[in-house]
């Protein structure tokens, strides 16, 4: 398989996540504002925060209200990851390999980027609302799900897969980063106005990526931050979980040609390693944010393997 | 109720008819279907028409047109309309576009696809394959000749600064061994059909001809349109290209099960959906420049596994970009050291570089002496009668005919430096002449084609439009082709201009089983 076509595959399915996990965010971003009772809106910075977008926000000089950070990261063409930019560059990614996957992954990407330009007709930015997020939350689902139907389980699917693993696991990180890095230190004492707001806030992270449900089963019990924490980093059968993330991303990597593999296979098993033999109170122990901070440069690492081992073009 | 424009009589047109080419009673009958169709009036020709034509000449499809006439006069127009709506859809969908330059560095547009197919009878798809097959075949002897032991030229049949001072021939591949002679293994030949109801070549197009793709996806869609009609007709099949074009690649090389790649400019190039089209139809790897390097005086594609030897390459990049260190030093699009593993015989390449050489202009006219001096044959497909200009005697009759002639530079392309002498005023003609007067082998002229007409949807209804006819002809160990081709449709009403970037949109091209049986029985067998 050509390692230009590799690149393709593997930067599709990373911003398809991407948009994905951008509409969860402002999804979460657009609730939790109805309780923000603060006067400054200080919350409506979060998903700025989160995606790293502060440069690309200030040059905007707007006001950082919640409808305009919304605007922003869901439709703004400036901003690379902006939902409307990360579905034109899945479809760029997508059509120019589109002989490398089905018809039907053709179809359906191509077909959410026809959409996406009538939505942009349509829509006024500043009024994006939860319809338009869960629409692109199905986008992705389709597609994902397409591609499991349809796609011959060789290199092309493996590399569609590791990016969306990639993407989402490092997704996860800095959601779970944000919530806890930016608020308090790792130590938890609040009163108890601030634990009834971080009940709505902590479950806000859990929908976000999906857990809500997942953490009831669980647990059983009410809704506690070192628990979020754990199962959003260490739950094995969570798909949105970092240990799950990199369990499927060694899977792939492992389908992928060896020889040519040797250093990007070796990096995810230390970091599945970490995430497969390691406690929620050794994490507090060293400080979640040390601990989100070391897991992201890893994940750097990682991607820059993948890319040197697959891509590149020597 | 959709309206029929009736065609003028000027024009030959595929499907309708006003004299009695079509038996009487068939006029009858589609008359009347079209009236309740579209309340045309069609009894009298149209006001303005020429007086040549009498009141008592009606309108009617012609025999291999009855089974569609009458099922379009059948289906009611809503269907229609709706089942056009959804071509629509199926092509954006799909993403069967072509890019237009200049906005943005490019722009996605649809080729508008008519649902109305153009059909060309078996016998006369007959007469148009055997006239193909011998005019490329002849075409690759003179290639294969000129790049080596120049028979033609020393037989004194074409001058030789013809050749070596066009800027097609390429000197490097003097004396380079192309496997088999094979130069063109892929050709498009564009044919129209002229008012007398004659076919004539009007351009081989041997570099790198496209819009198959087109051709291959308007059957699909019709086919998933409209199946009903596909029963009604024997309509040959034509979805067997790529693999014949897989056959003719592998063939192209003597090392068994070879590795064959498709090379693109990449997807801001106008085919690229035609490129990956065909690489995902025929199984094989579609590269880029970036993908492939020469080591060695060999190629290799880079791939996640390490590099991998490439065999044949059906390329799709002209041939000044194929190579940087052979041909235009500034090309991103190509493959440093190509023409070097290429001369060695390391990679075959298809089209073989060099072949614009024979579908230069100034070469044209010399086609049915090729057929005659390689092999020995009458020529079977009429050219355009063309005057060469730097002929003493063609250009005095240009200079005072050229009101009705097309005249054009030799290695012009596109409509400049060209003039349409019934379109031009007595000063442009006059200017013109004085052109040509001053250099004239850089001129030829050709009498104006009247192309034939095809009933076509428009805006105001179904109307006449002018077409052409694109077959695709594939050299291997043999020659081979689909039935058919692309057929190419004006779609702005007059105009004579059938390229896509111009406002041209495609059609469906069906070639009628062995005599235009038809399987259902129809009335109108029954007058038989």
């Amino acid at each position: 398989m050509l390692s230009r076509v590799a690149s393709h595959l593997y930067w599709m399915s990373r911003y398809l996540e991407r948009a994905e996990n951008m509409a969860r965010i402002l999804d979460v971003t657009q609730s939790l504002a109805m309780l923000d009772r603060s006067a400054d809106s200080g919350g409506a910075m979060t998903p700025i925060v989160i995606t790293e977008a502060q440069t690309e926000f200030a040059e905007t000089k707007l006001p950082a209200t919640y409808a305009n950070v919304i605007a922003f990261l869901a439709w703004d063409k400036k901003h690379p990851s902006s939902i409307r930019n990360c579905f034109e560059a899945t479809r760029e990614n997508a059509r120019a390999v589109r002989g490398s996957i089905t018809s039907e992954m053709w179809e359906n990407i191509n077909d959410t980027w026809l959409a996406m330009q009538d939505k942009m007709q349509m829509i006024d930015p500043l009024m994006t609302g939860n319809e338009f997020f869960e629409w692109v939350k199905e986008r992705s689902h389709l597609f994902r799900g397409v591609t499991f139907a349809t796609a011959r389980r060789d290199q092309p699917y493996h590399f569609t897969r590791l990016g969306t693993f990639i993407e989402r696991a490092d997704n996860t990180a800095r959601i779970l980063n944000v919530k806890y890095a930016e608020e308090s230190p790792d130590t938890f004492d609040e009163t108890e106005e601030d634990k009834e707001t971080d009940y709505y806030r902590l479950s806000a992270v859990l929908r976000s990526v999906s857990a809500l449900e997942a953490y009831r089963d669980t647990y059983r019990d009410v809704i506690d931050a070192r628990r979020v924490a754990e199962i959003m980093i260490f739950d094995d059968k969570l798909p949105r979980s970092l240990r799950y993330c990199l369990d499927e991303a060694t899977k792939c990597l492992d389908d992928l040609p060896k020889d040519s593999g040797r250093i990007p296979r070796r990096i995810a098993s230390e970091i599945n390693a970490k995430l497969r033999y390691g406690t929620v109170d050794e994490v507090f122990d060293y400080g979640l944010k040390r601990y989100l901070a070391d897991f992201l440069v890893d994940m750097e690492r990682l991607g820059t393997a993948v890319n040197t081992a697959y891509m590149e073009l020597h | 109720m959709q309206a029929i424009t009736p065609p003028p009589v000027s024009h030959f047109d595929e499907m309708l008819t006003w004299s009695g080419a079509s038996p009487s009673h068939l006029q009858s009958q589609f008359q009347t279907q079209l009236q309740h169709f579209g309340g045309a009036t069609l009894d009298a020709p149209p006001a303005g028409q020429s007086q040549s034509q009498s009141q008592s000449q009606t309108l009617g499809p012609r025999e291999h047109y009855v089974p569609y006439g009458n099922w379009l006069a059948d289906t009611p127009s809503a269907s229609l309309t709706q089942r056009r709506a959804q071509a629509d859809l199926l092509f954006r969908r799909i993403g069967i576009t072509f890019t237009v330059y200049g906005e943005e560095g490019g722009t996605e547009r649809l080729i508008p696809s008519d649902v109305i197919p153009r059909i060309i009878t078996a016998d006369e798809w007959a007469y148009l394959e055997r006239g193909l097959t011998q005019r490329v075949t002849a075409i690759n002897k003179f290639l294969a000749d000129i790049y080596h032991d120049q028979a033609i030229l020393k037989a004194g049949l074409i001058p030789r600064e013809q050749i070596e001072g066009n800027s097609q021939f390429q000197t490097k591949m003097v004396g380079v061994k192309v496997p088999h002679g094979t130069y063109a293994s892929i050709t498009g030949v564009d044919i129209v059909r002229n008012n007398d109801g004659k076919y004539y070549v009007l351009e081989d197009n041997l570099r790198v001809p496209s819009g198959v793709s087109y051709m291959l996806m308007n059957r699909k869609m019709m086919m998933r349109l409209f199946p009903e009609l596909f029963l009604r007709q024997t309509v040959r099949p034509v979805e067997h290209y790529p693999a014949l074009l897989l056959q003719t690649l592998r063939e192209s090389t003597d090392i068994d099960n070879p590795t064959v790649v498709l090379l693109t400019p990449g997807r801001f190039n106008s085919a690229y959906f035609e490129h990956t089209f065909l690489a995902q139809q025929m199984g094989v790897e579609l590269v880029e420049g970036q993908d492939l390097f020469v080591k060695d005086d060999r190629v290799y594609m880079r791939t996640t596994s390490g590099s991998q030897r490439v065999d044949v390459m059906y390329r799709r990049l002209d041939d000044t970009f194929l190579d940087p260190l052979a041909f235009n030093p500034d090309s991103a699009l190509g493959v440093p050291g190509l023409f070097q593993a290429y001369a060695k015989g390391n990679i075959v390449i298809c089209n073989a570089i060099g072949t614009g050489v024979a579908d230069d202009k100034s070469i044209y006219p010399y086609v049915p002496d090729m057929i005659k001096f390689y092999l020995n044959e009458e020529p079977i497909l009429n050219n355009v009668q063309t005057y060469q200009c730097r002929k003493p005697a063609d250009l005095s009759y240009v200079l005072a005919n050229m009101k009705d002639l097309v005249v054009k530079e030799v290695h012009g392309a596109g409509g400049y430096g060209m003039l349409v002498g019934p379109a031009s005023t007595a000063k442009e003609v006059e200017d013109f002449a004085a052109i040509v007067k001053a250099n004239p082998s850089n001129y030829i002229a050709q009498p104006t084609l009247s192309l034939s007409s095809c009933p076509t949807f428009v805006e105001s209804g179904i109307a006449p439009r002018h077409i052409d006819l694109r077959p695709f002809v594939l050299t291997g160990r043999e020659v081979r082709m689909v039935p058919g081709g692309l057929t190419r449709v004006a779609l702005r009403e007059g105009s004579l201009v059938v390229n896509s970037s111009q406002g041209g949109g495609t059609k469906d091209t069906w070639v009628l089983g062995d005599s235009g049986e038809t399987l259902a029985a129809s009335p109108a067998k029954e007058g038989k």
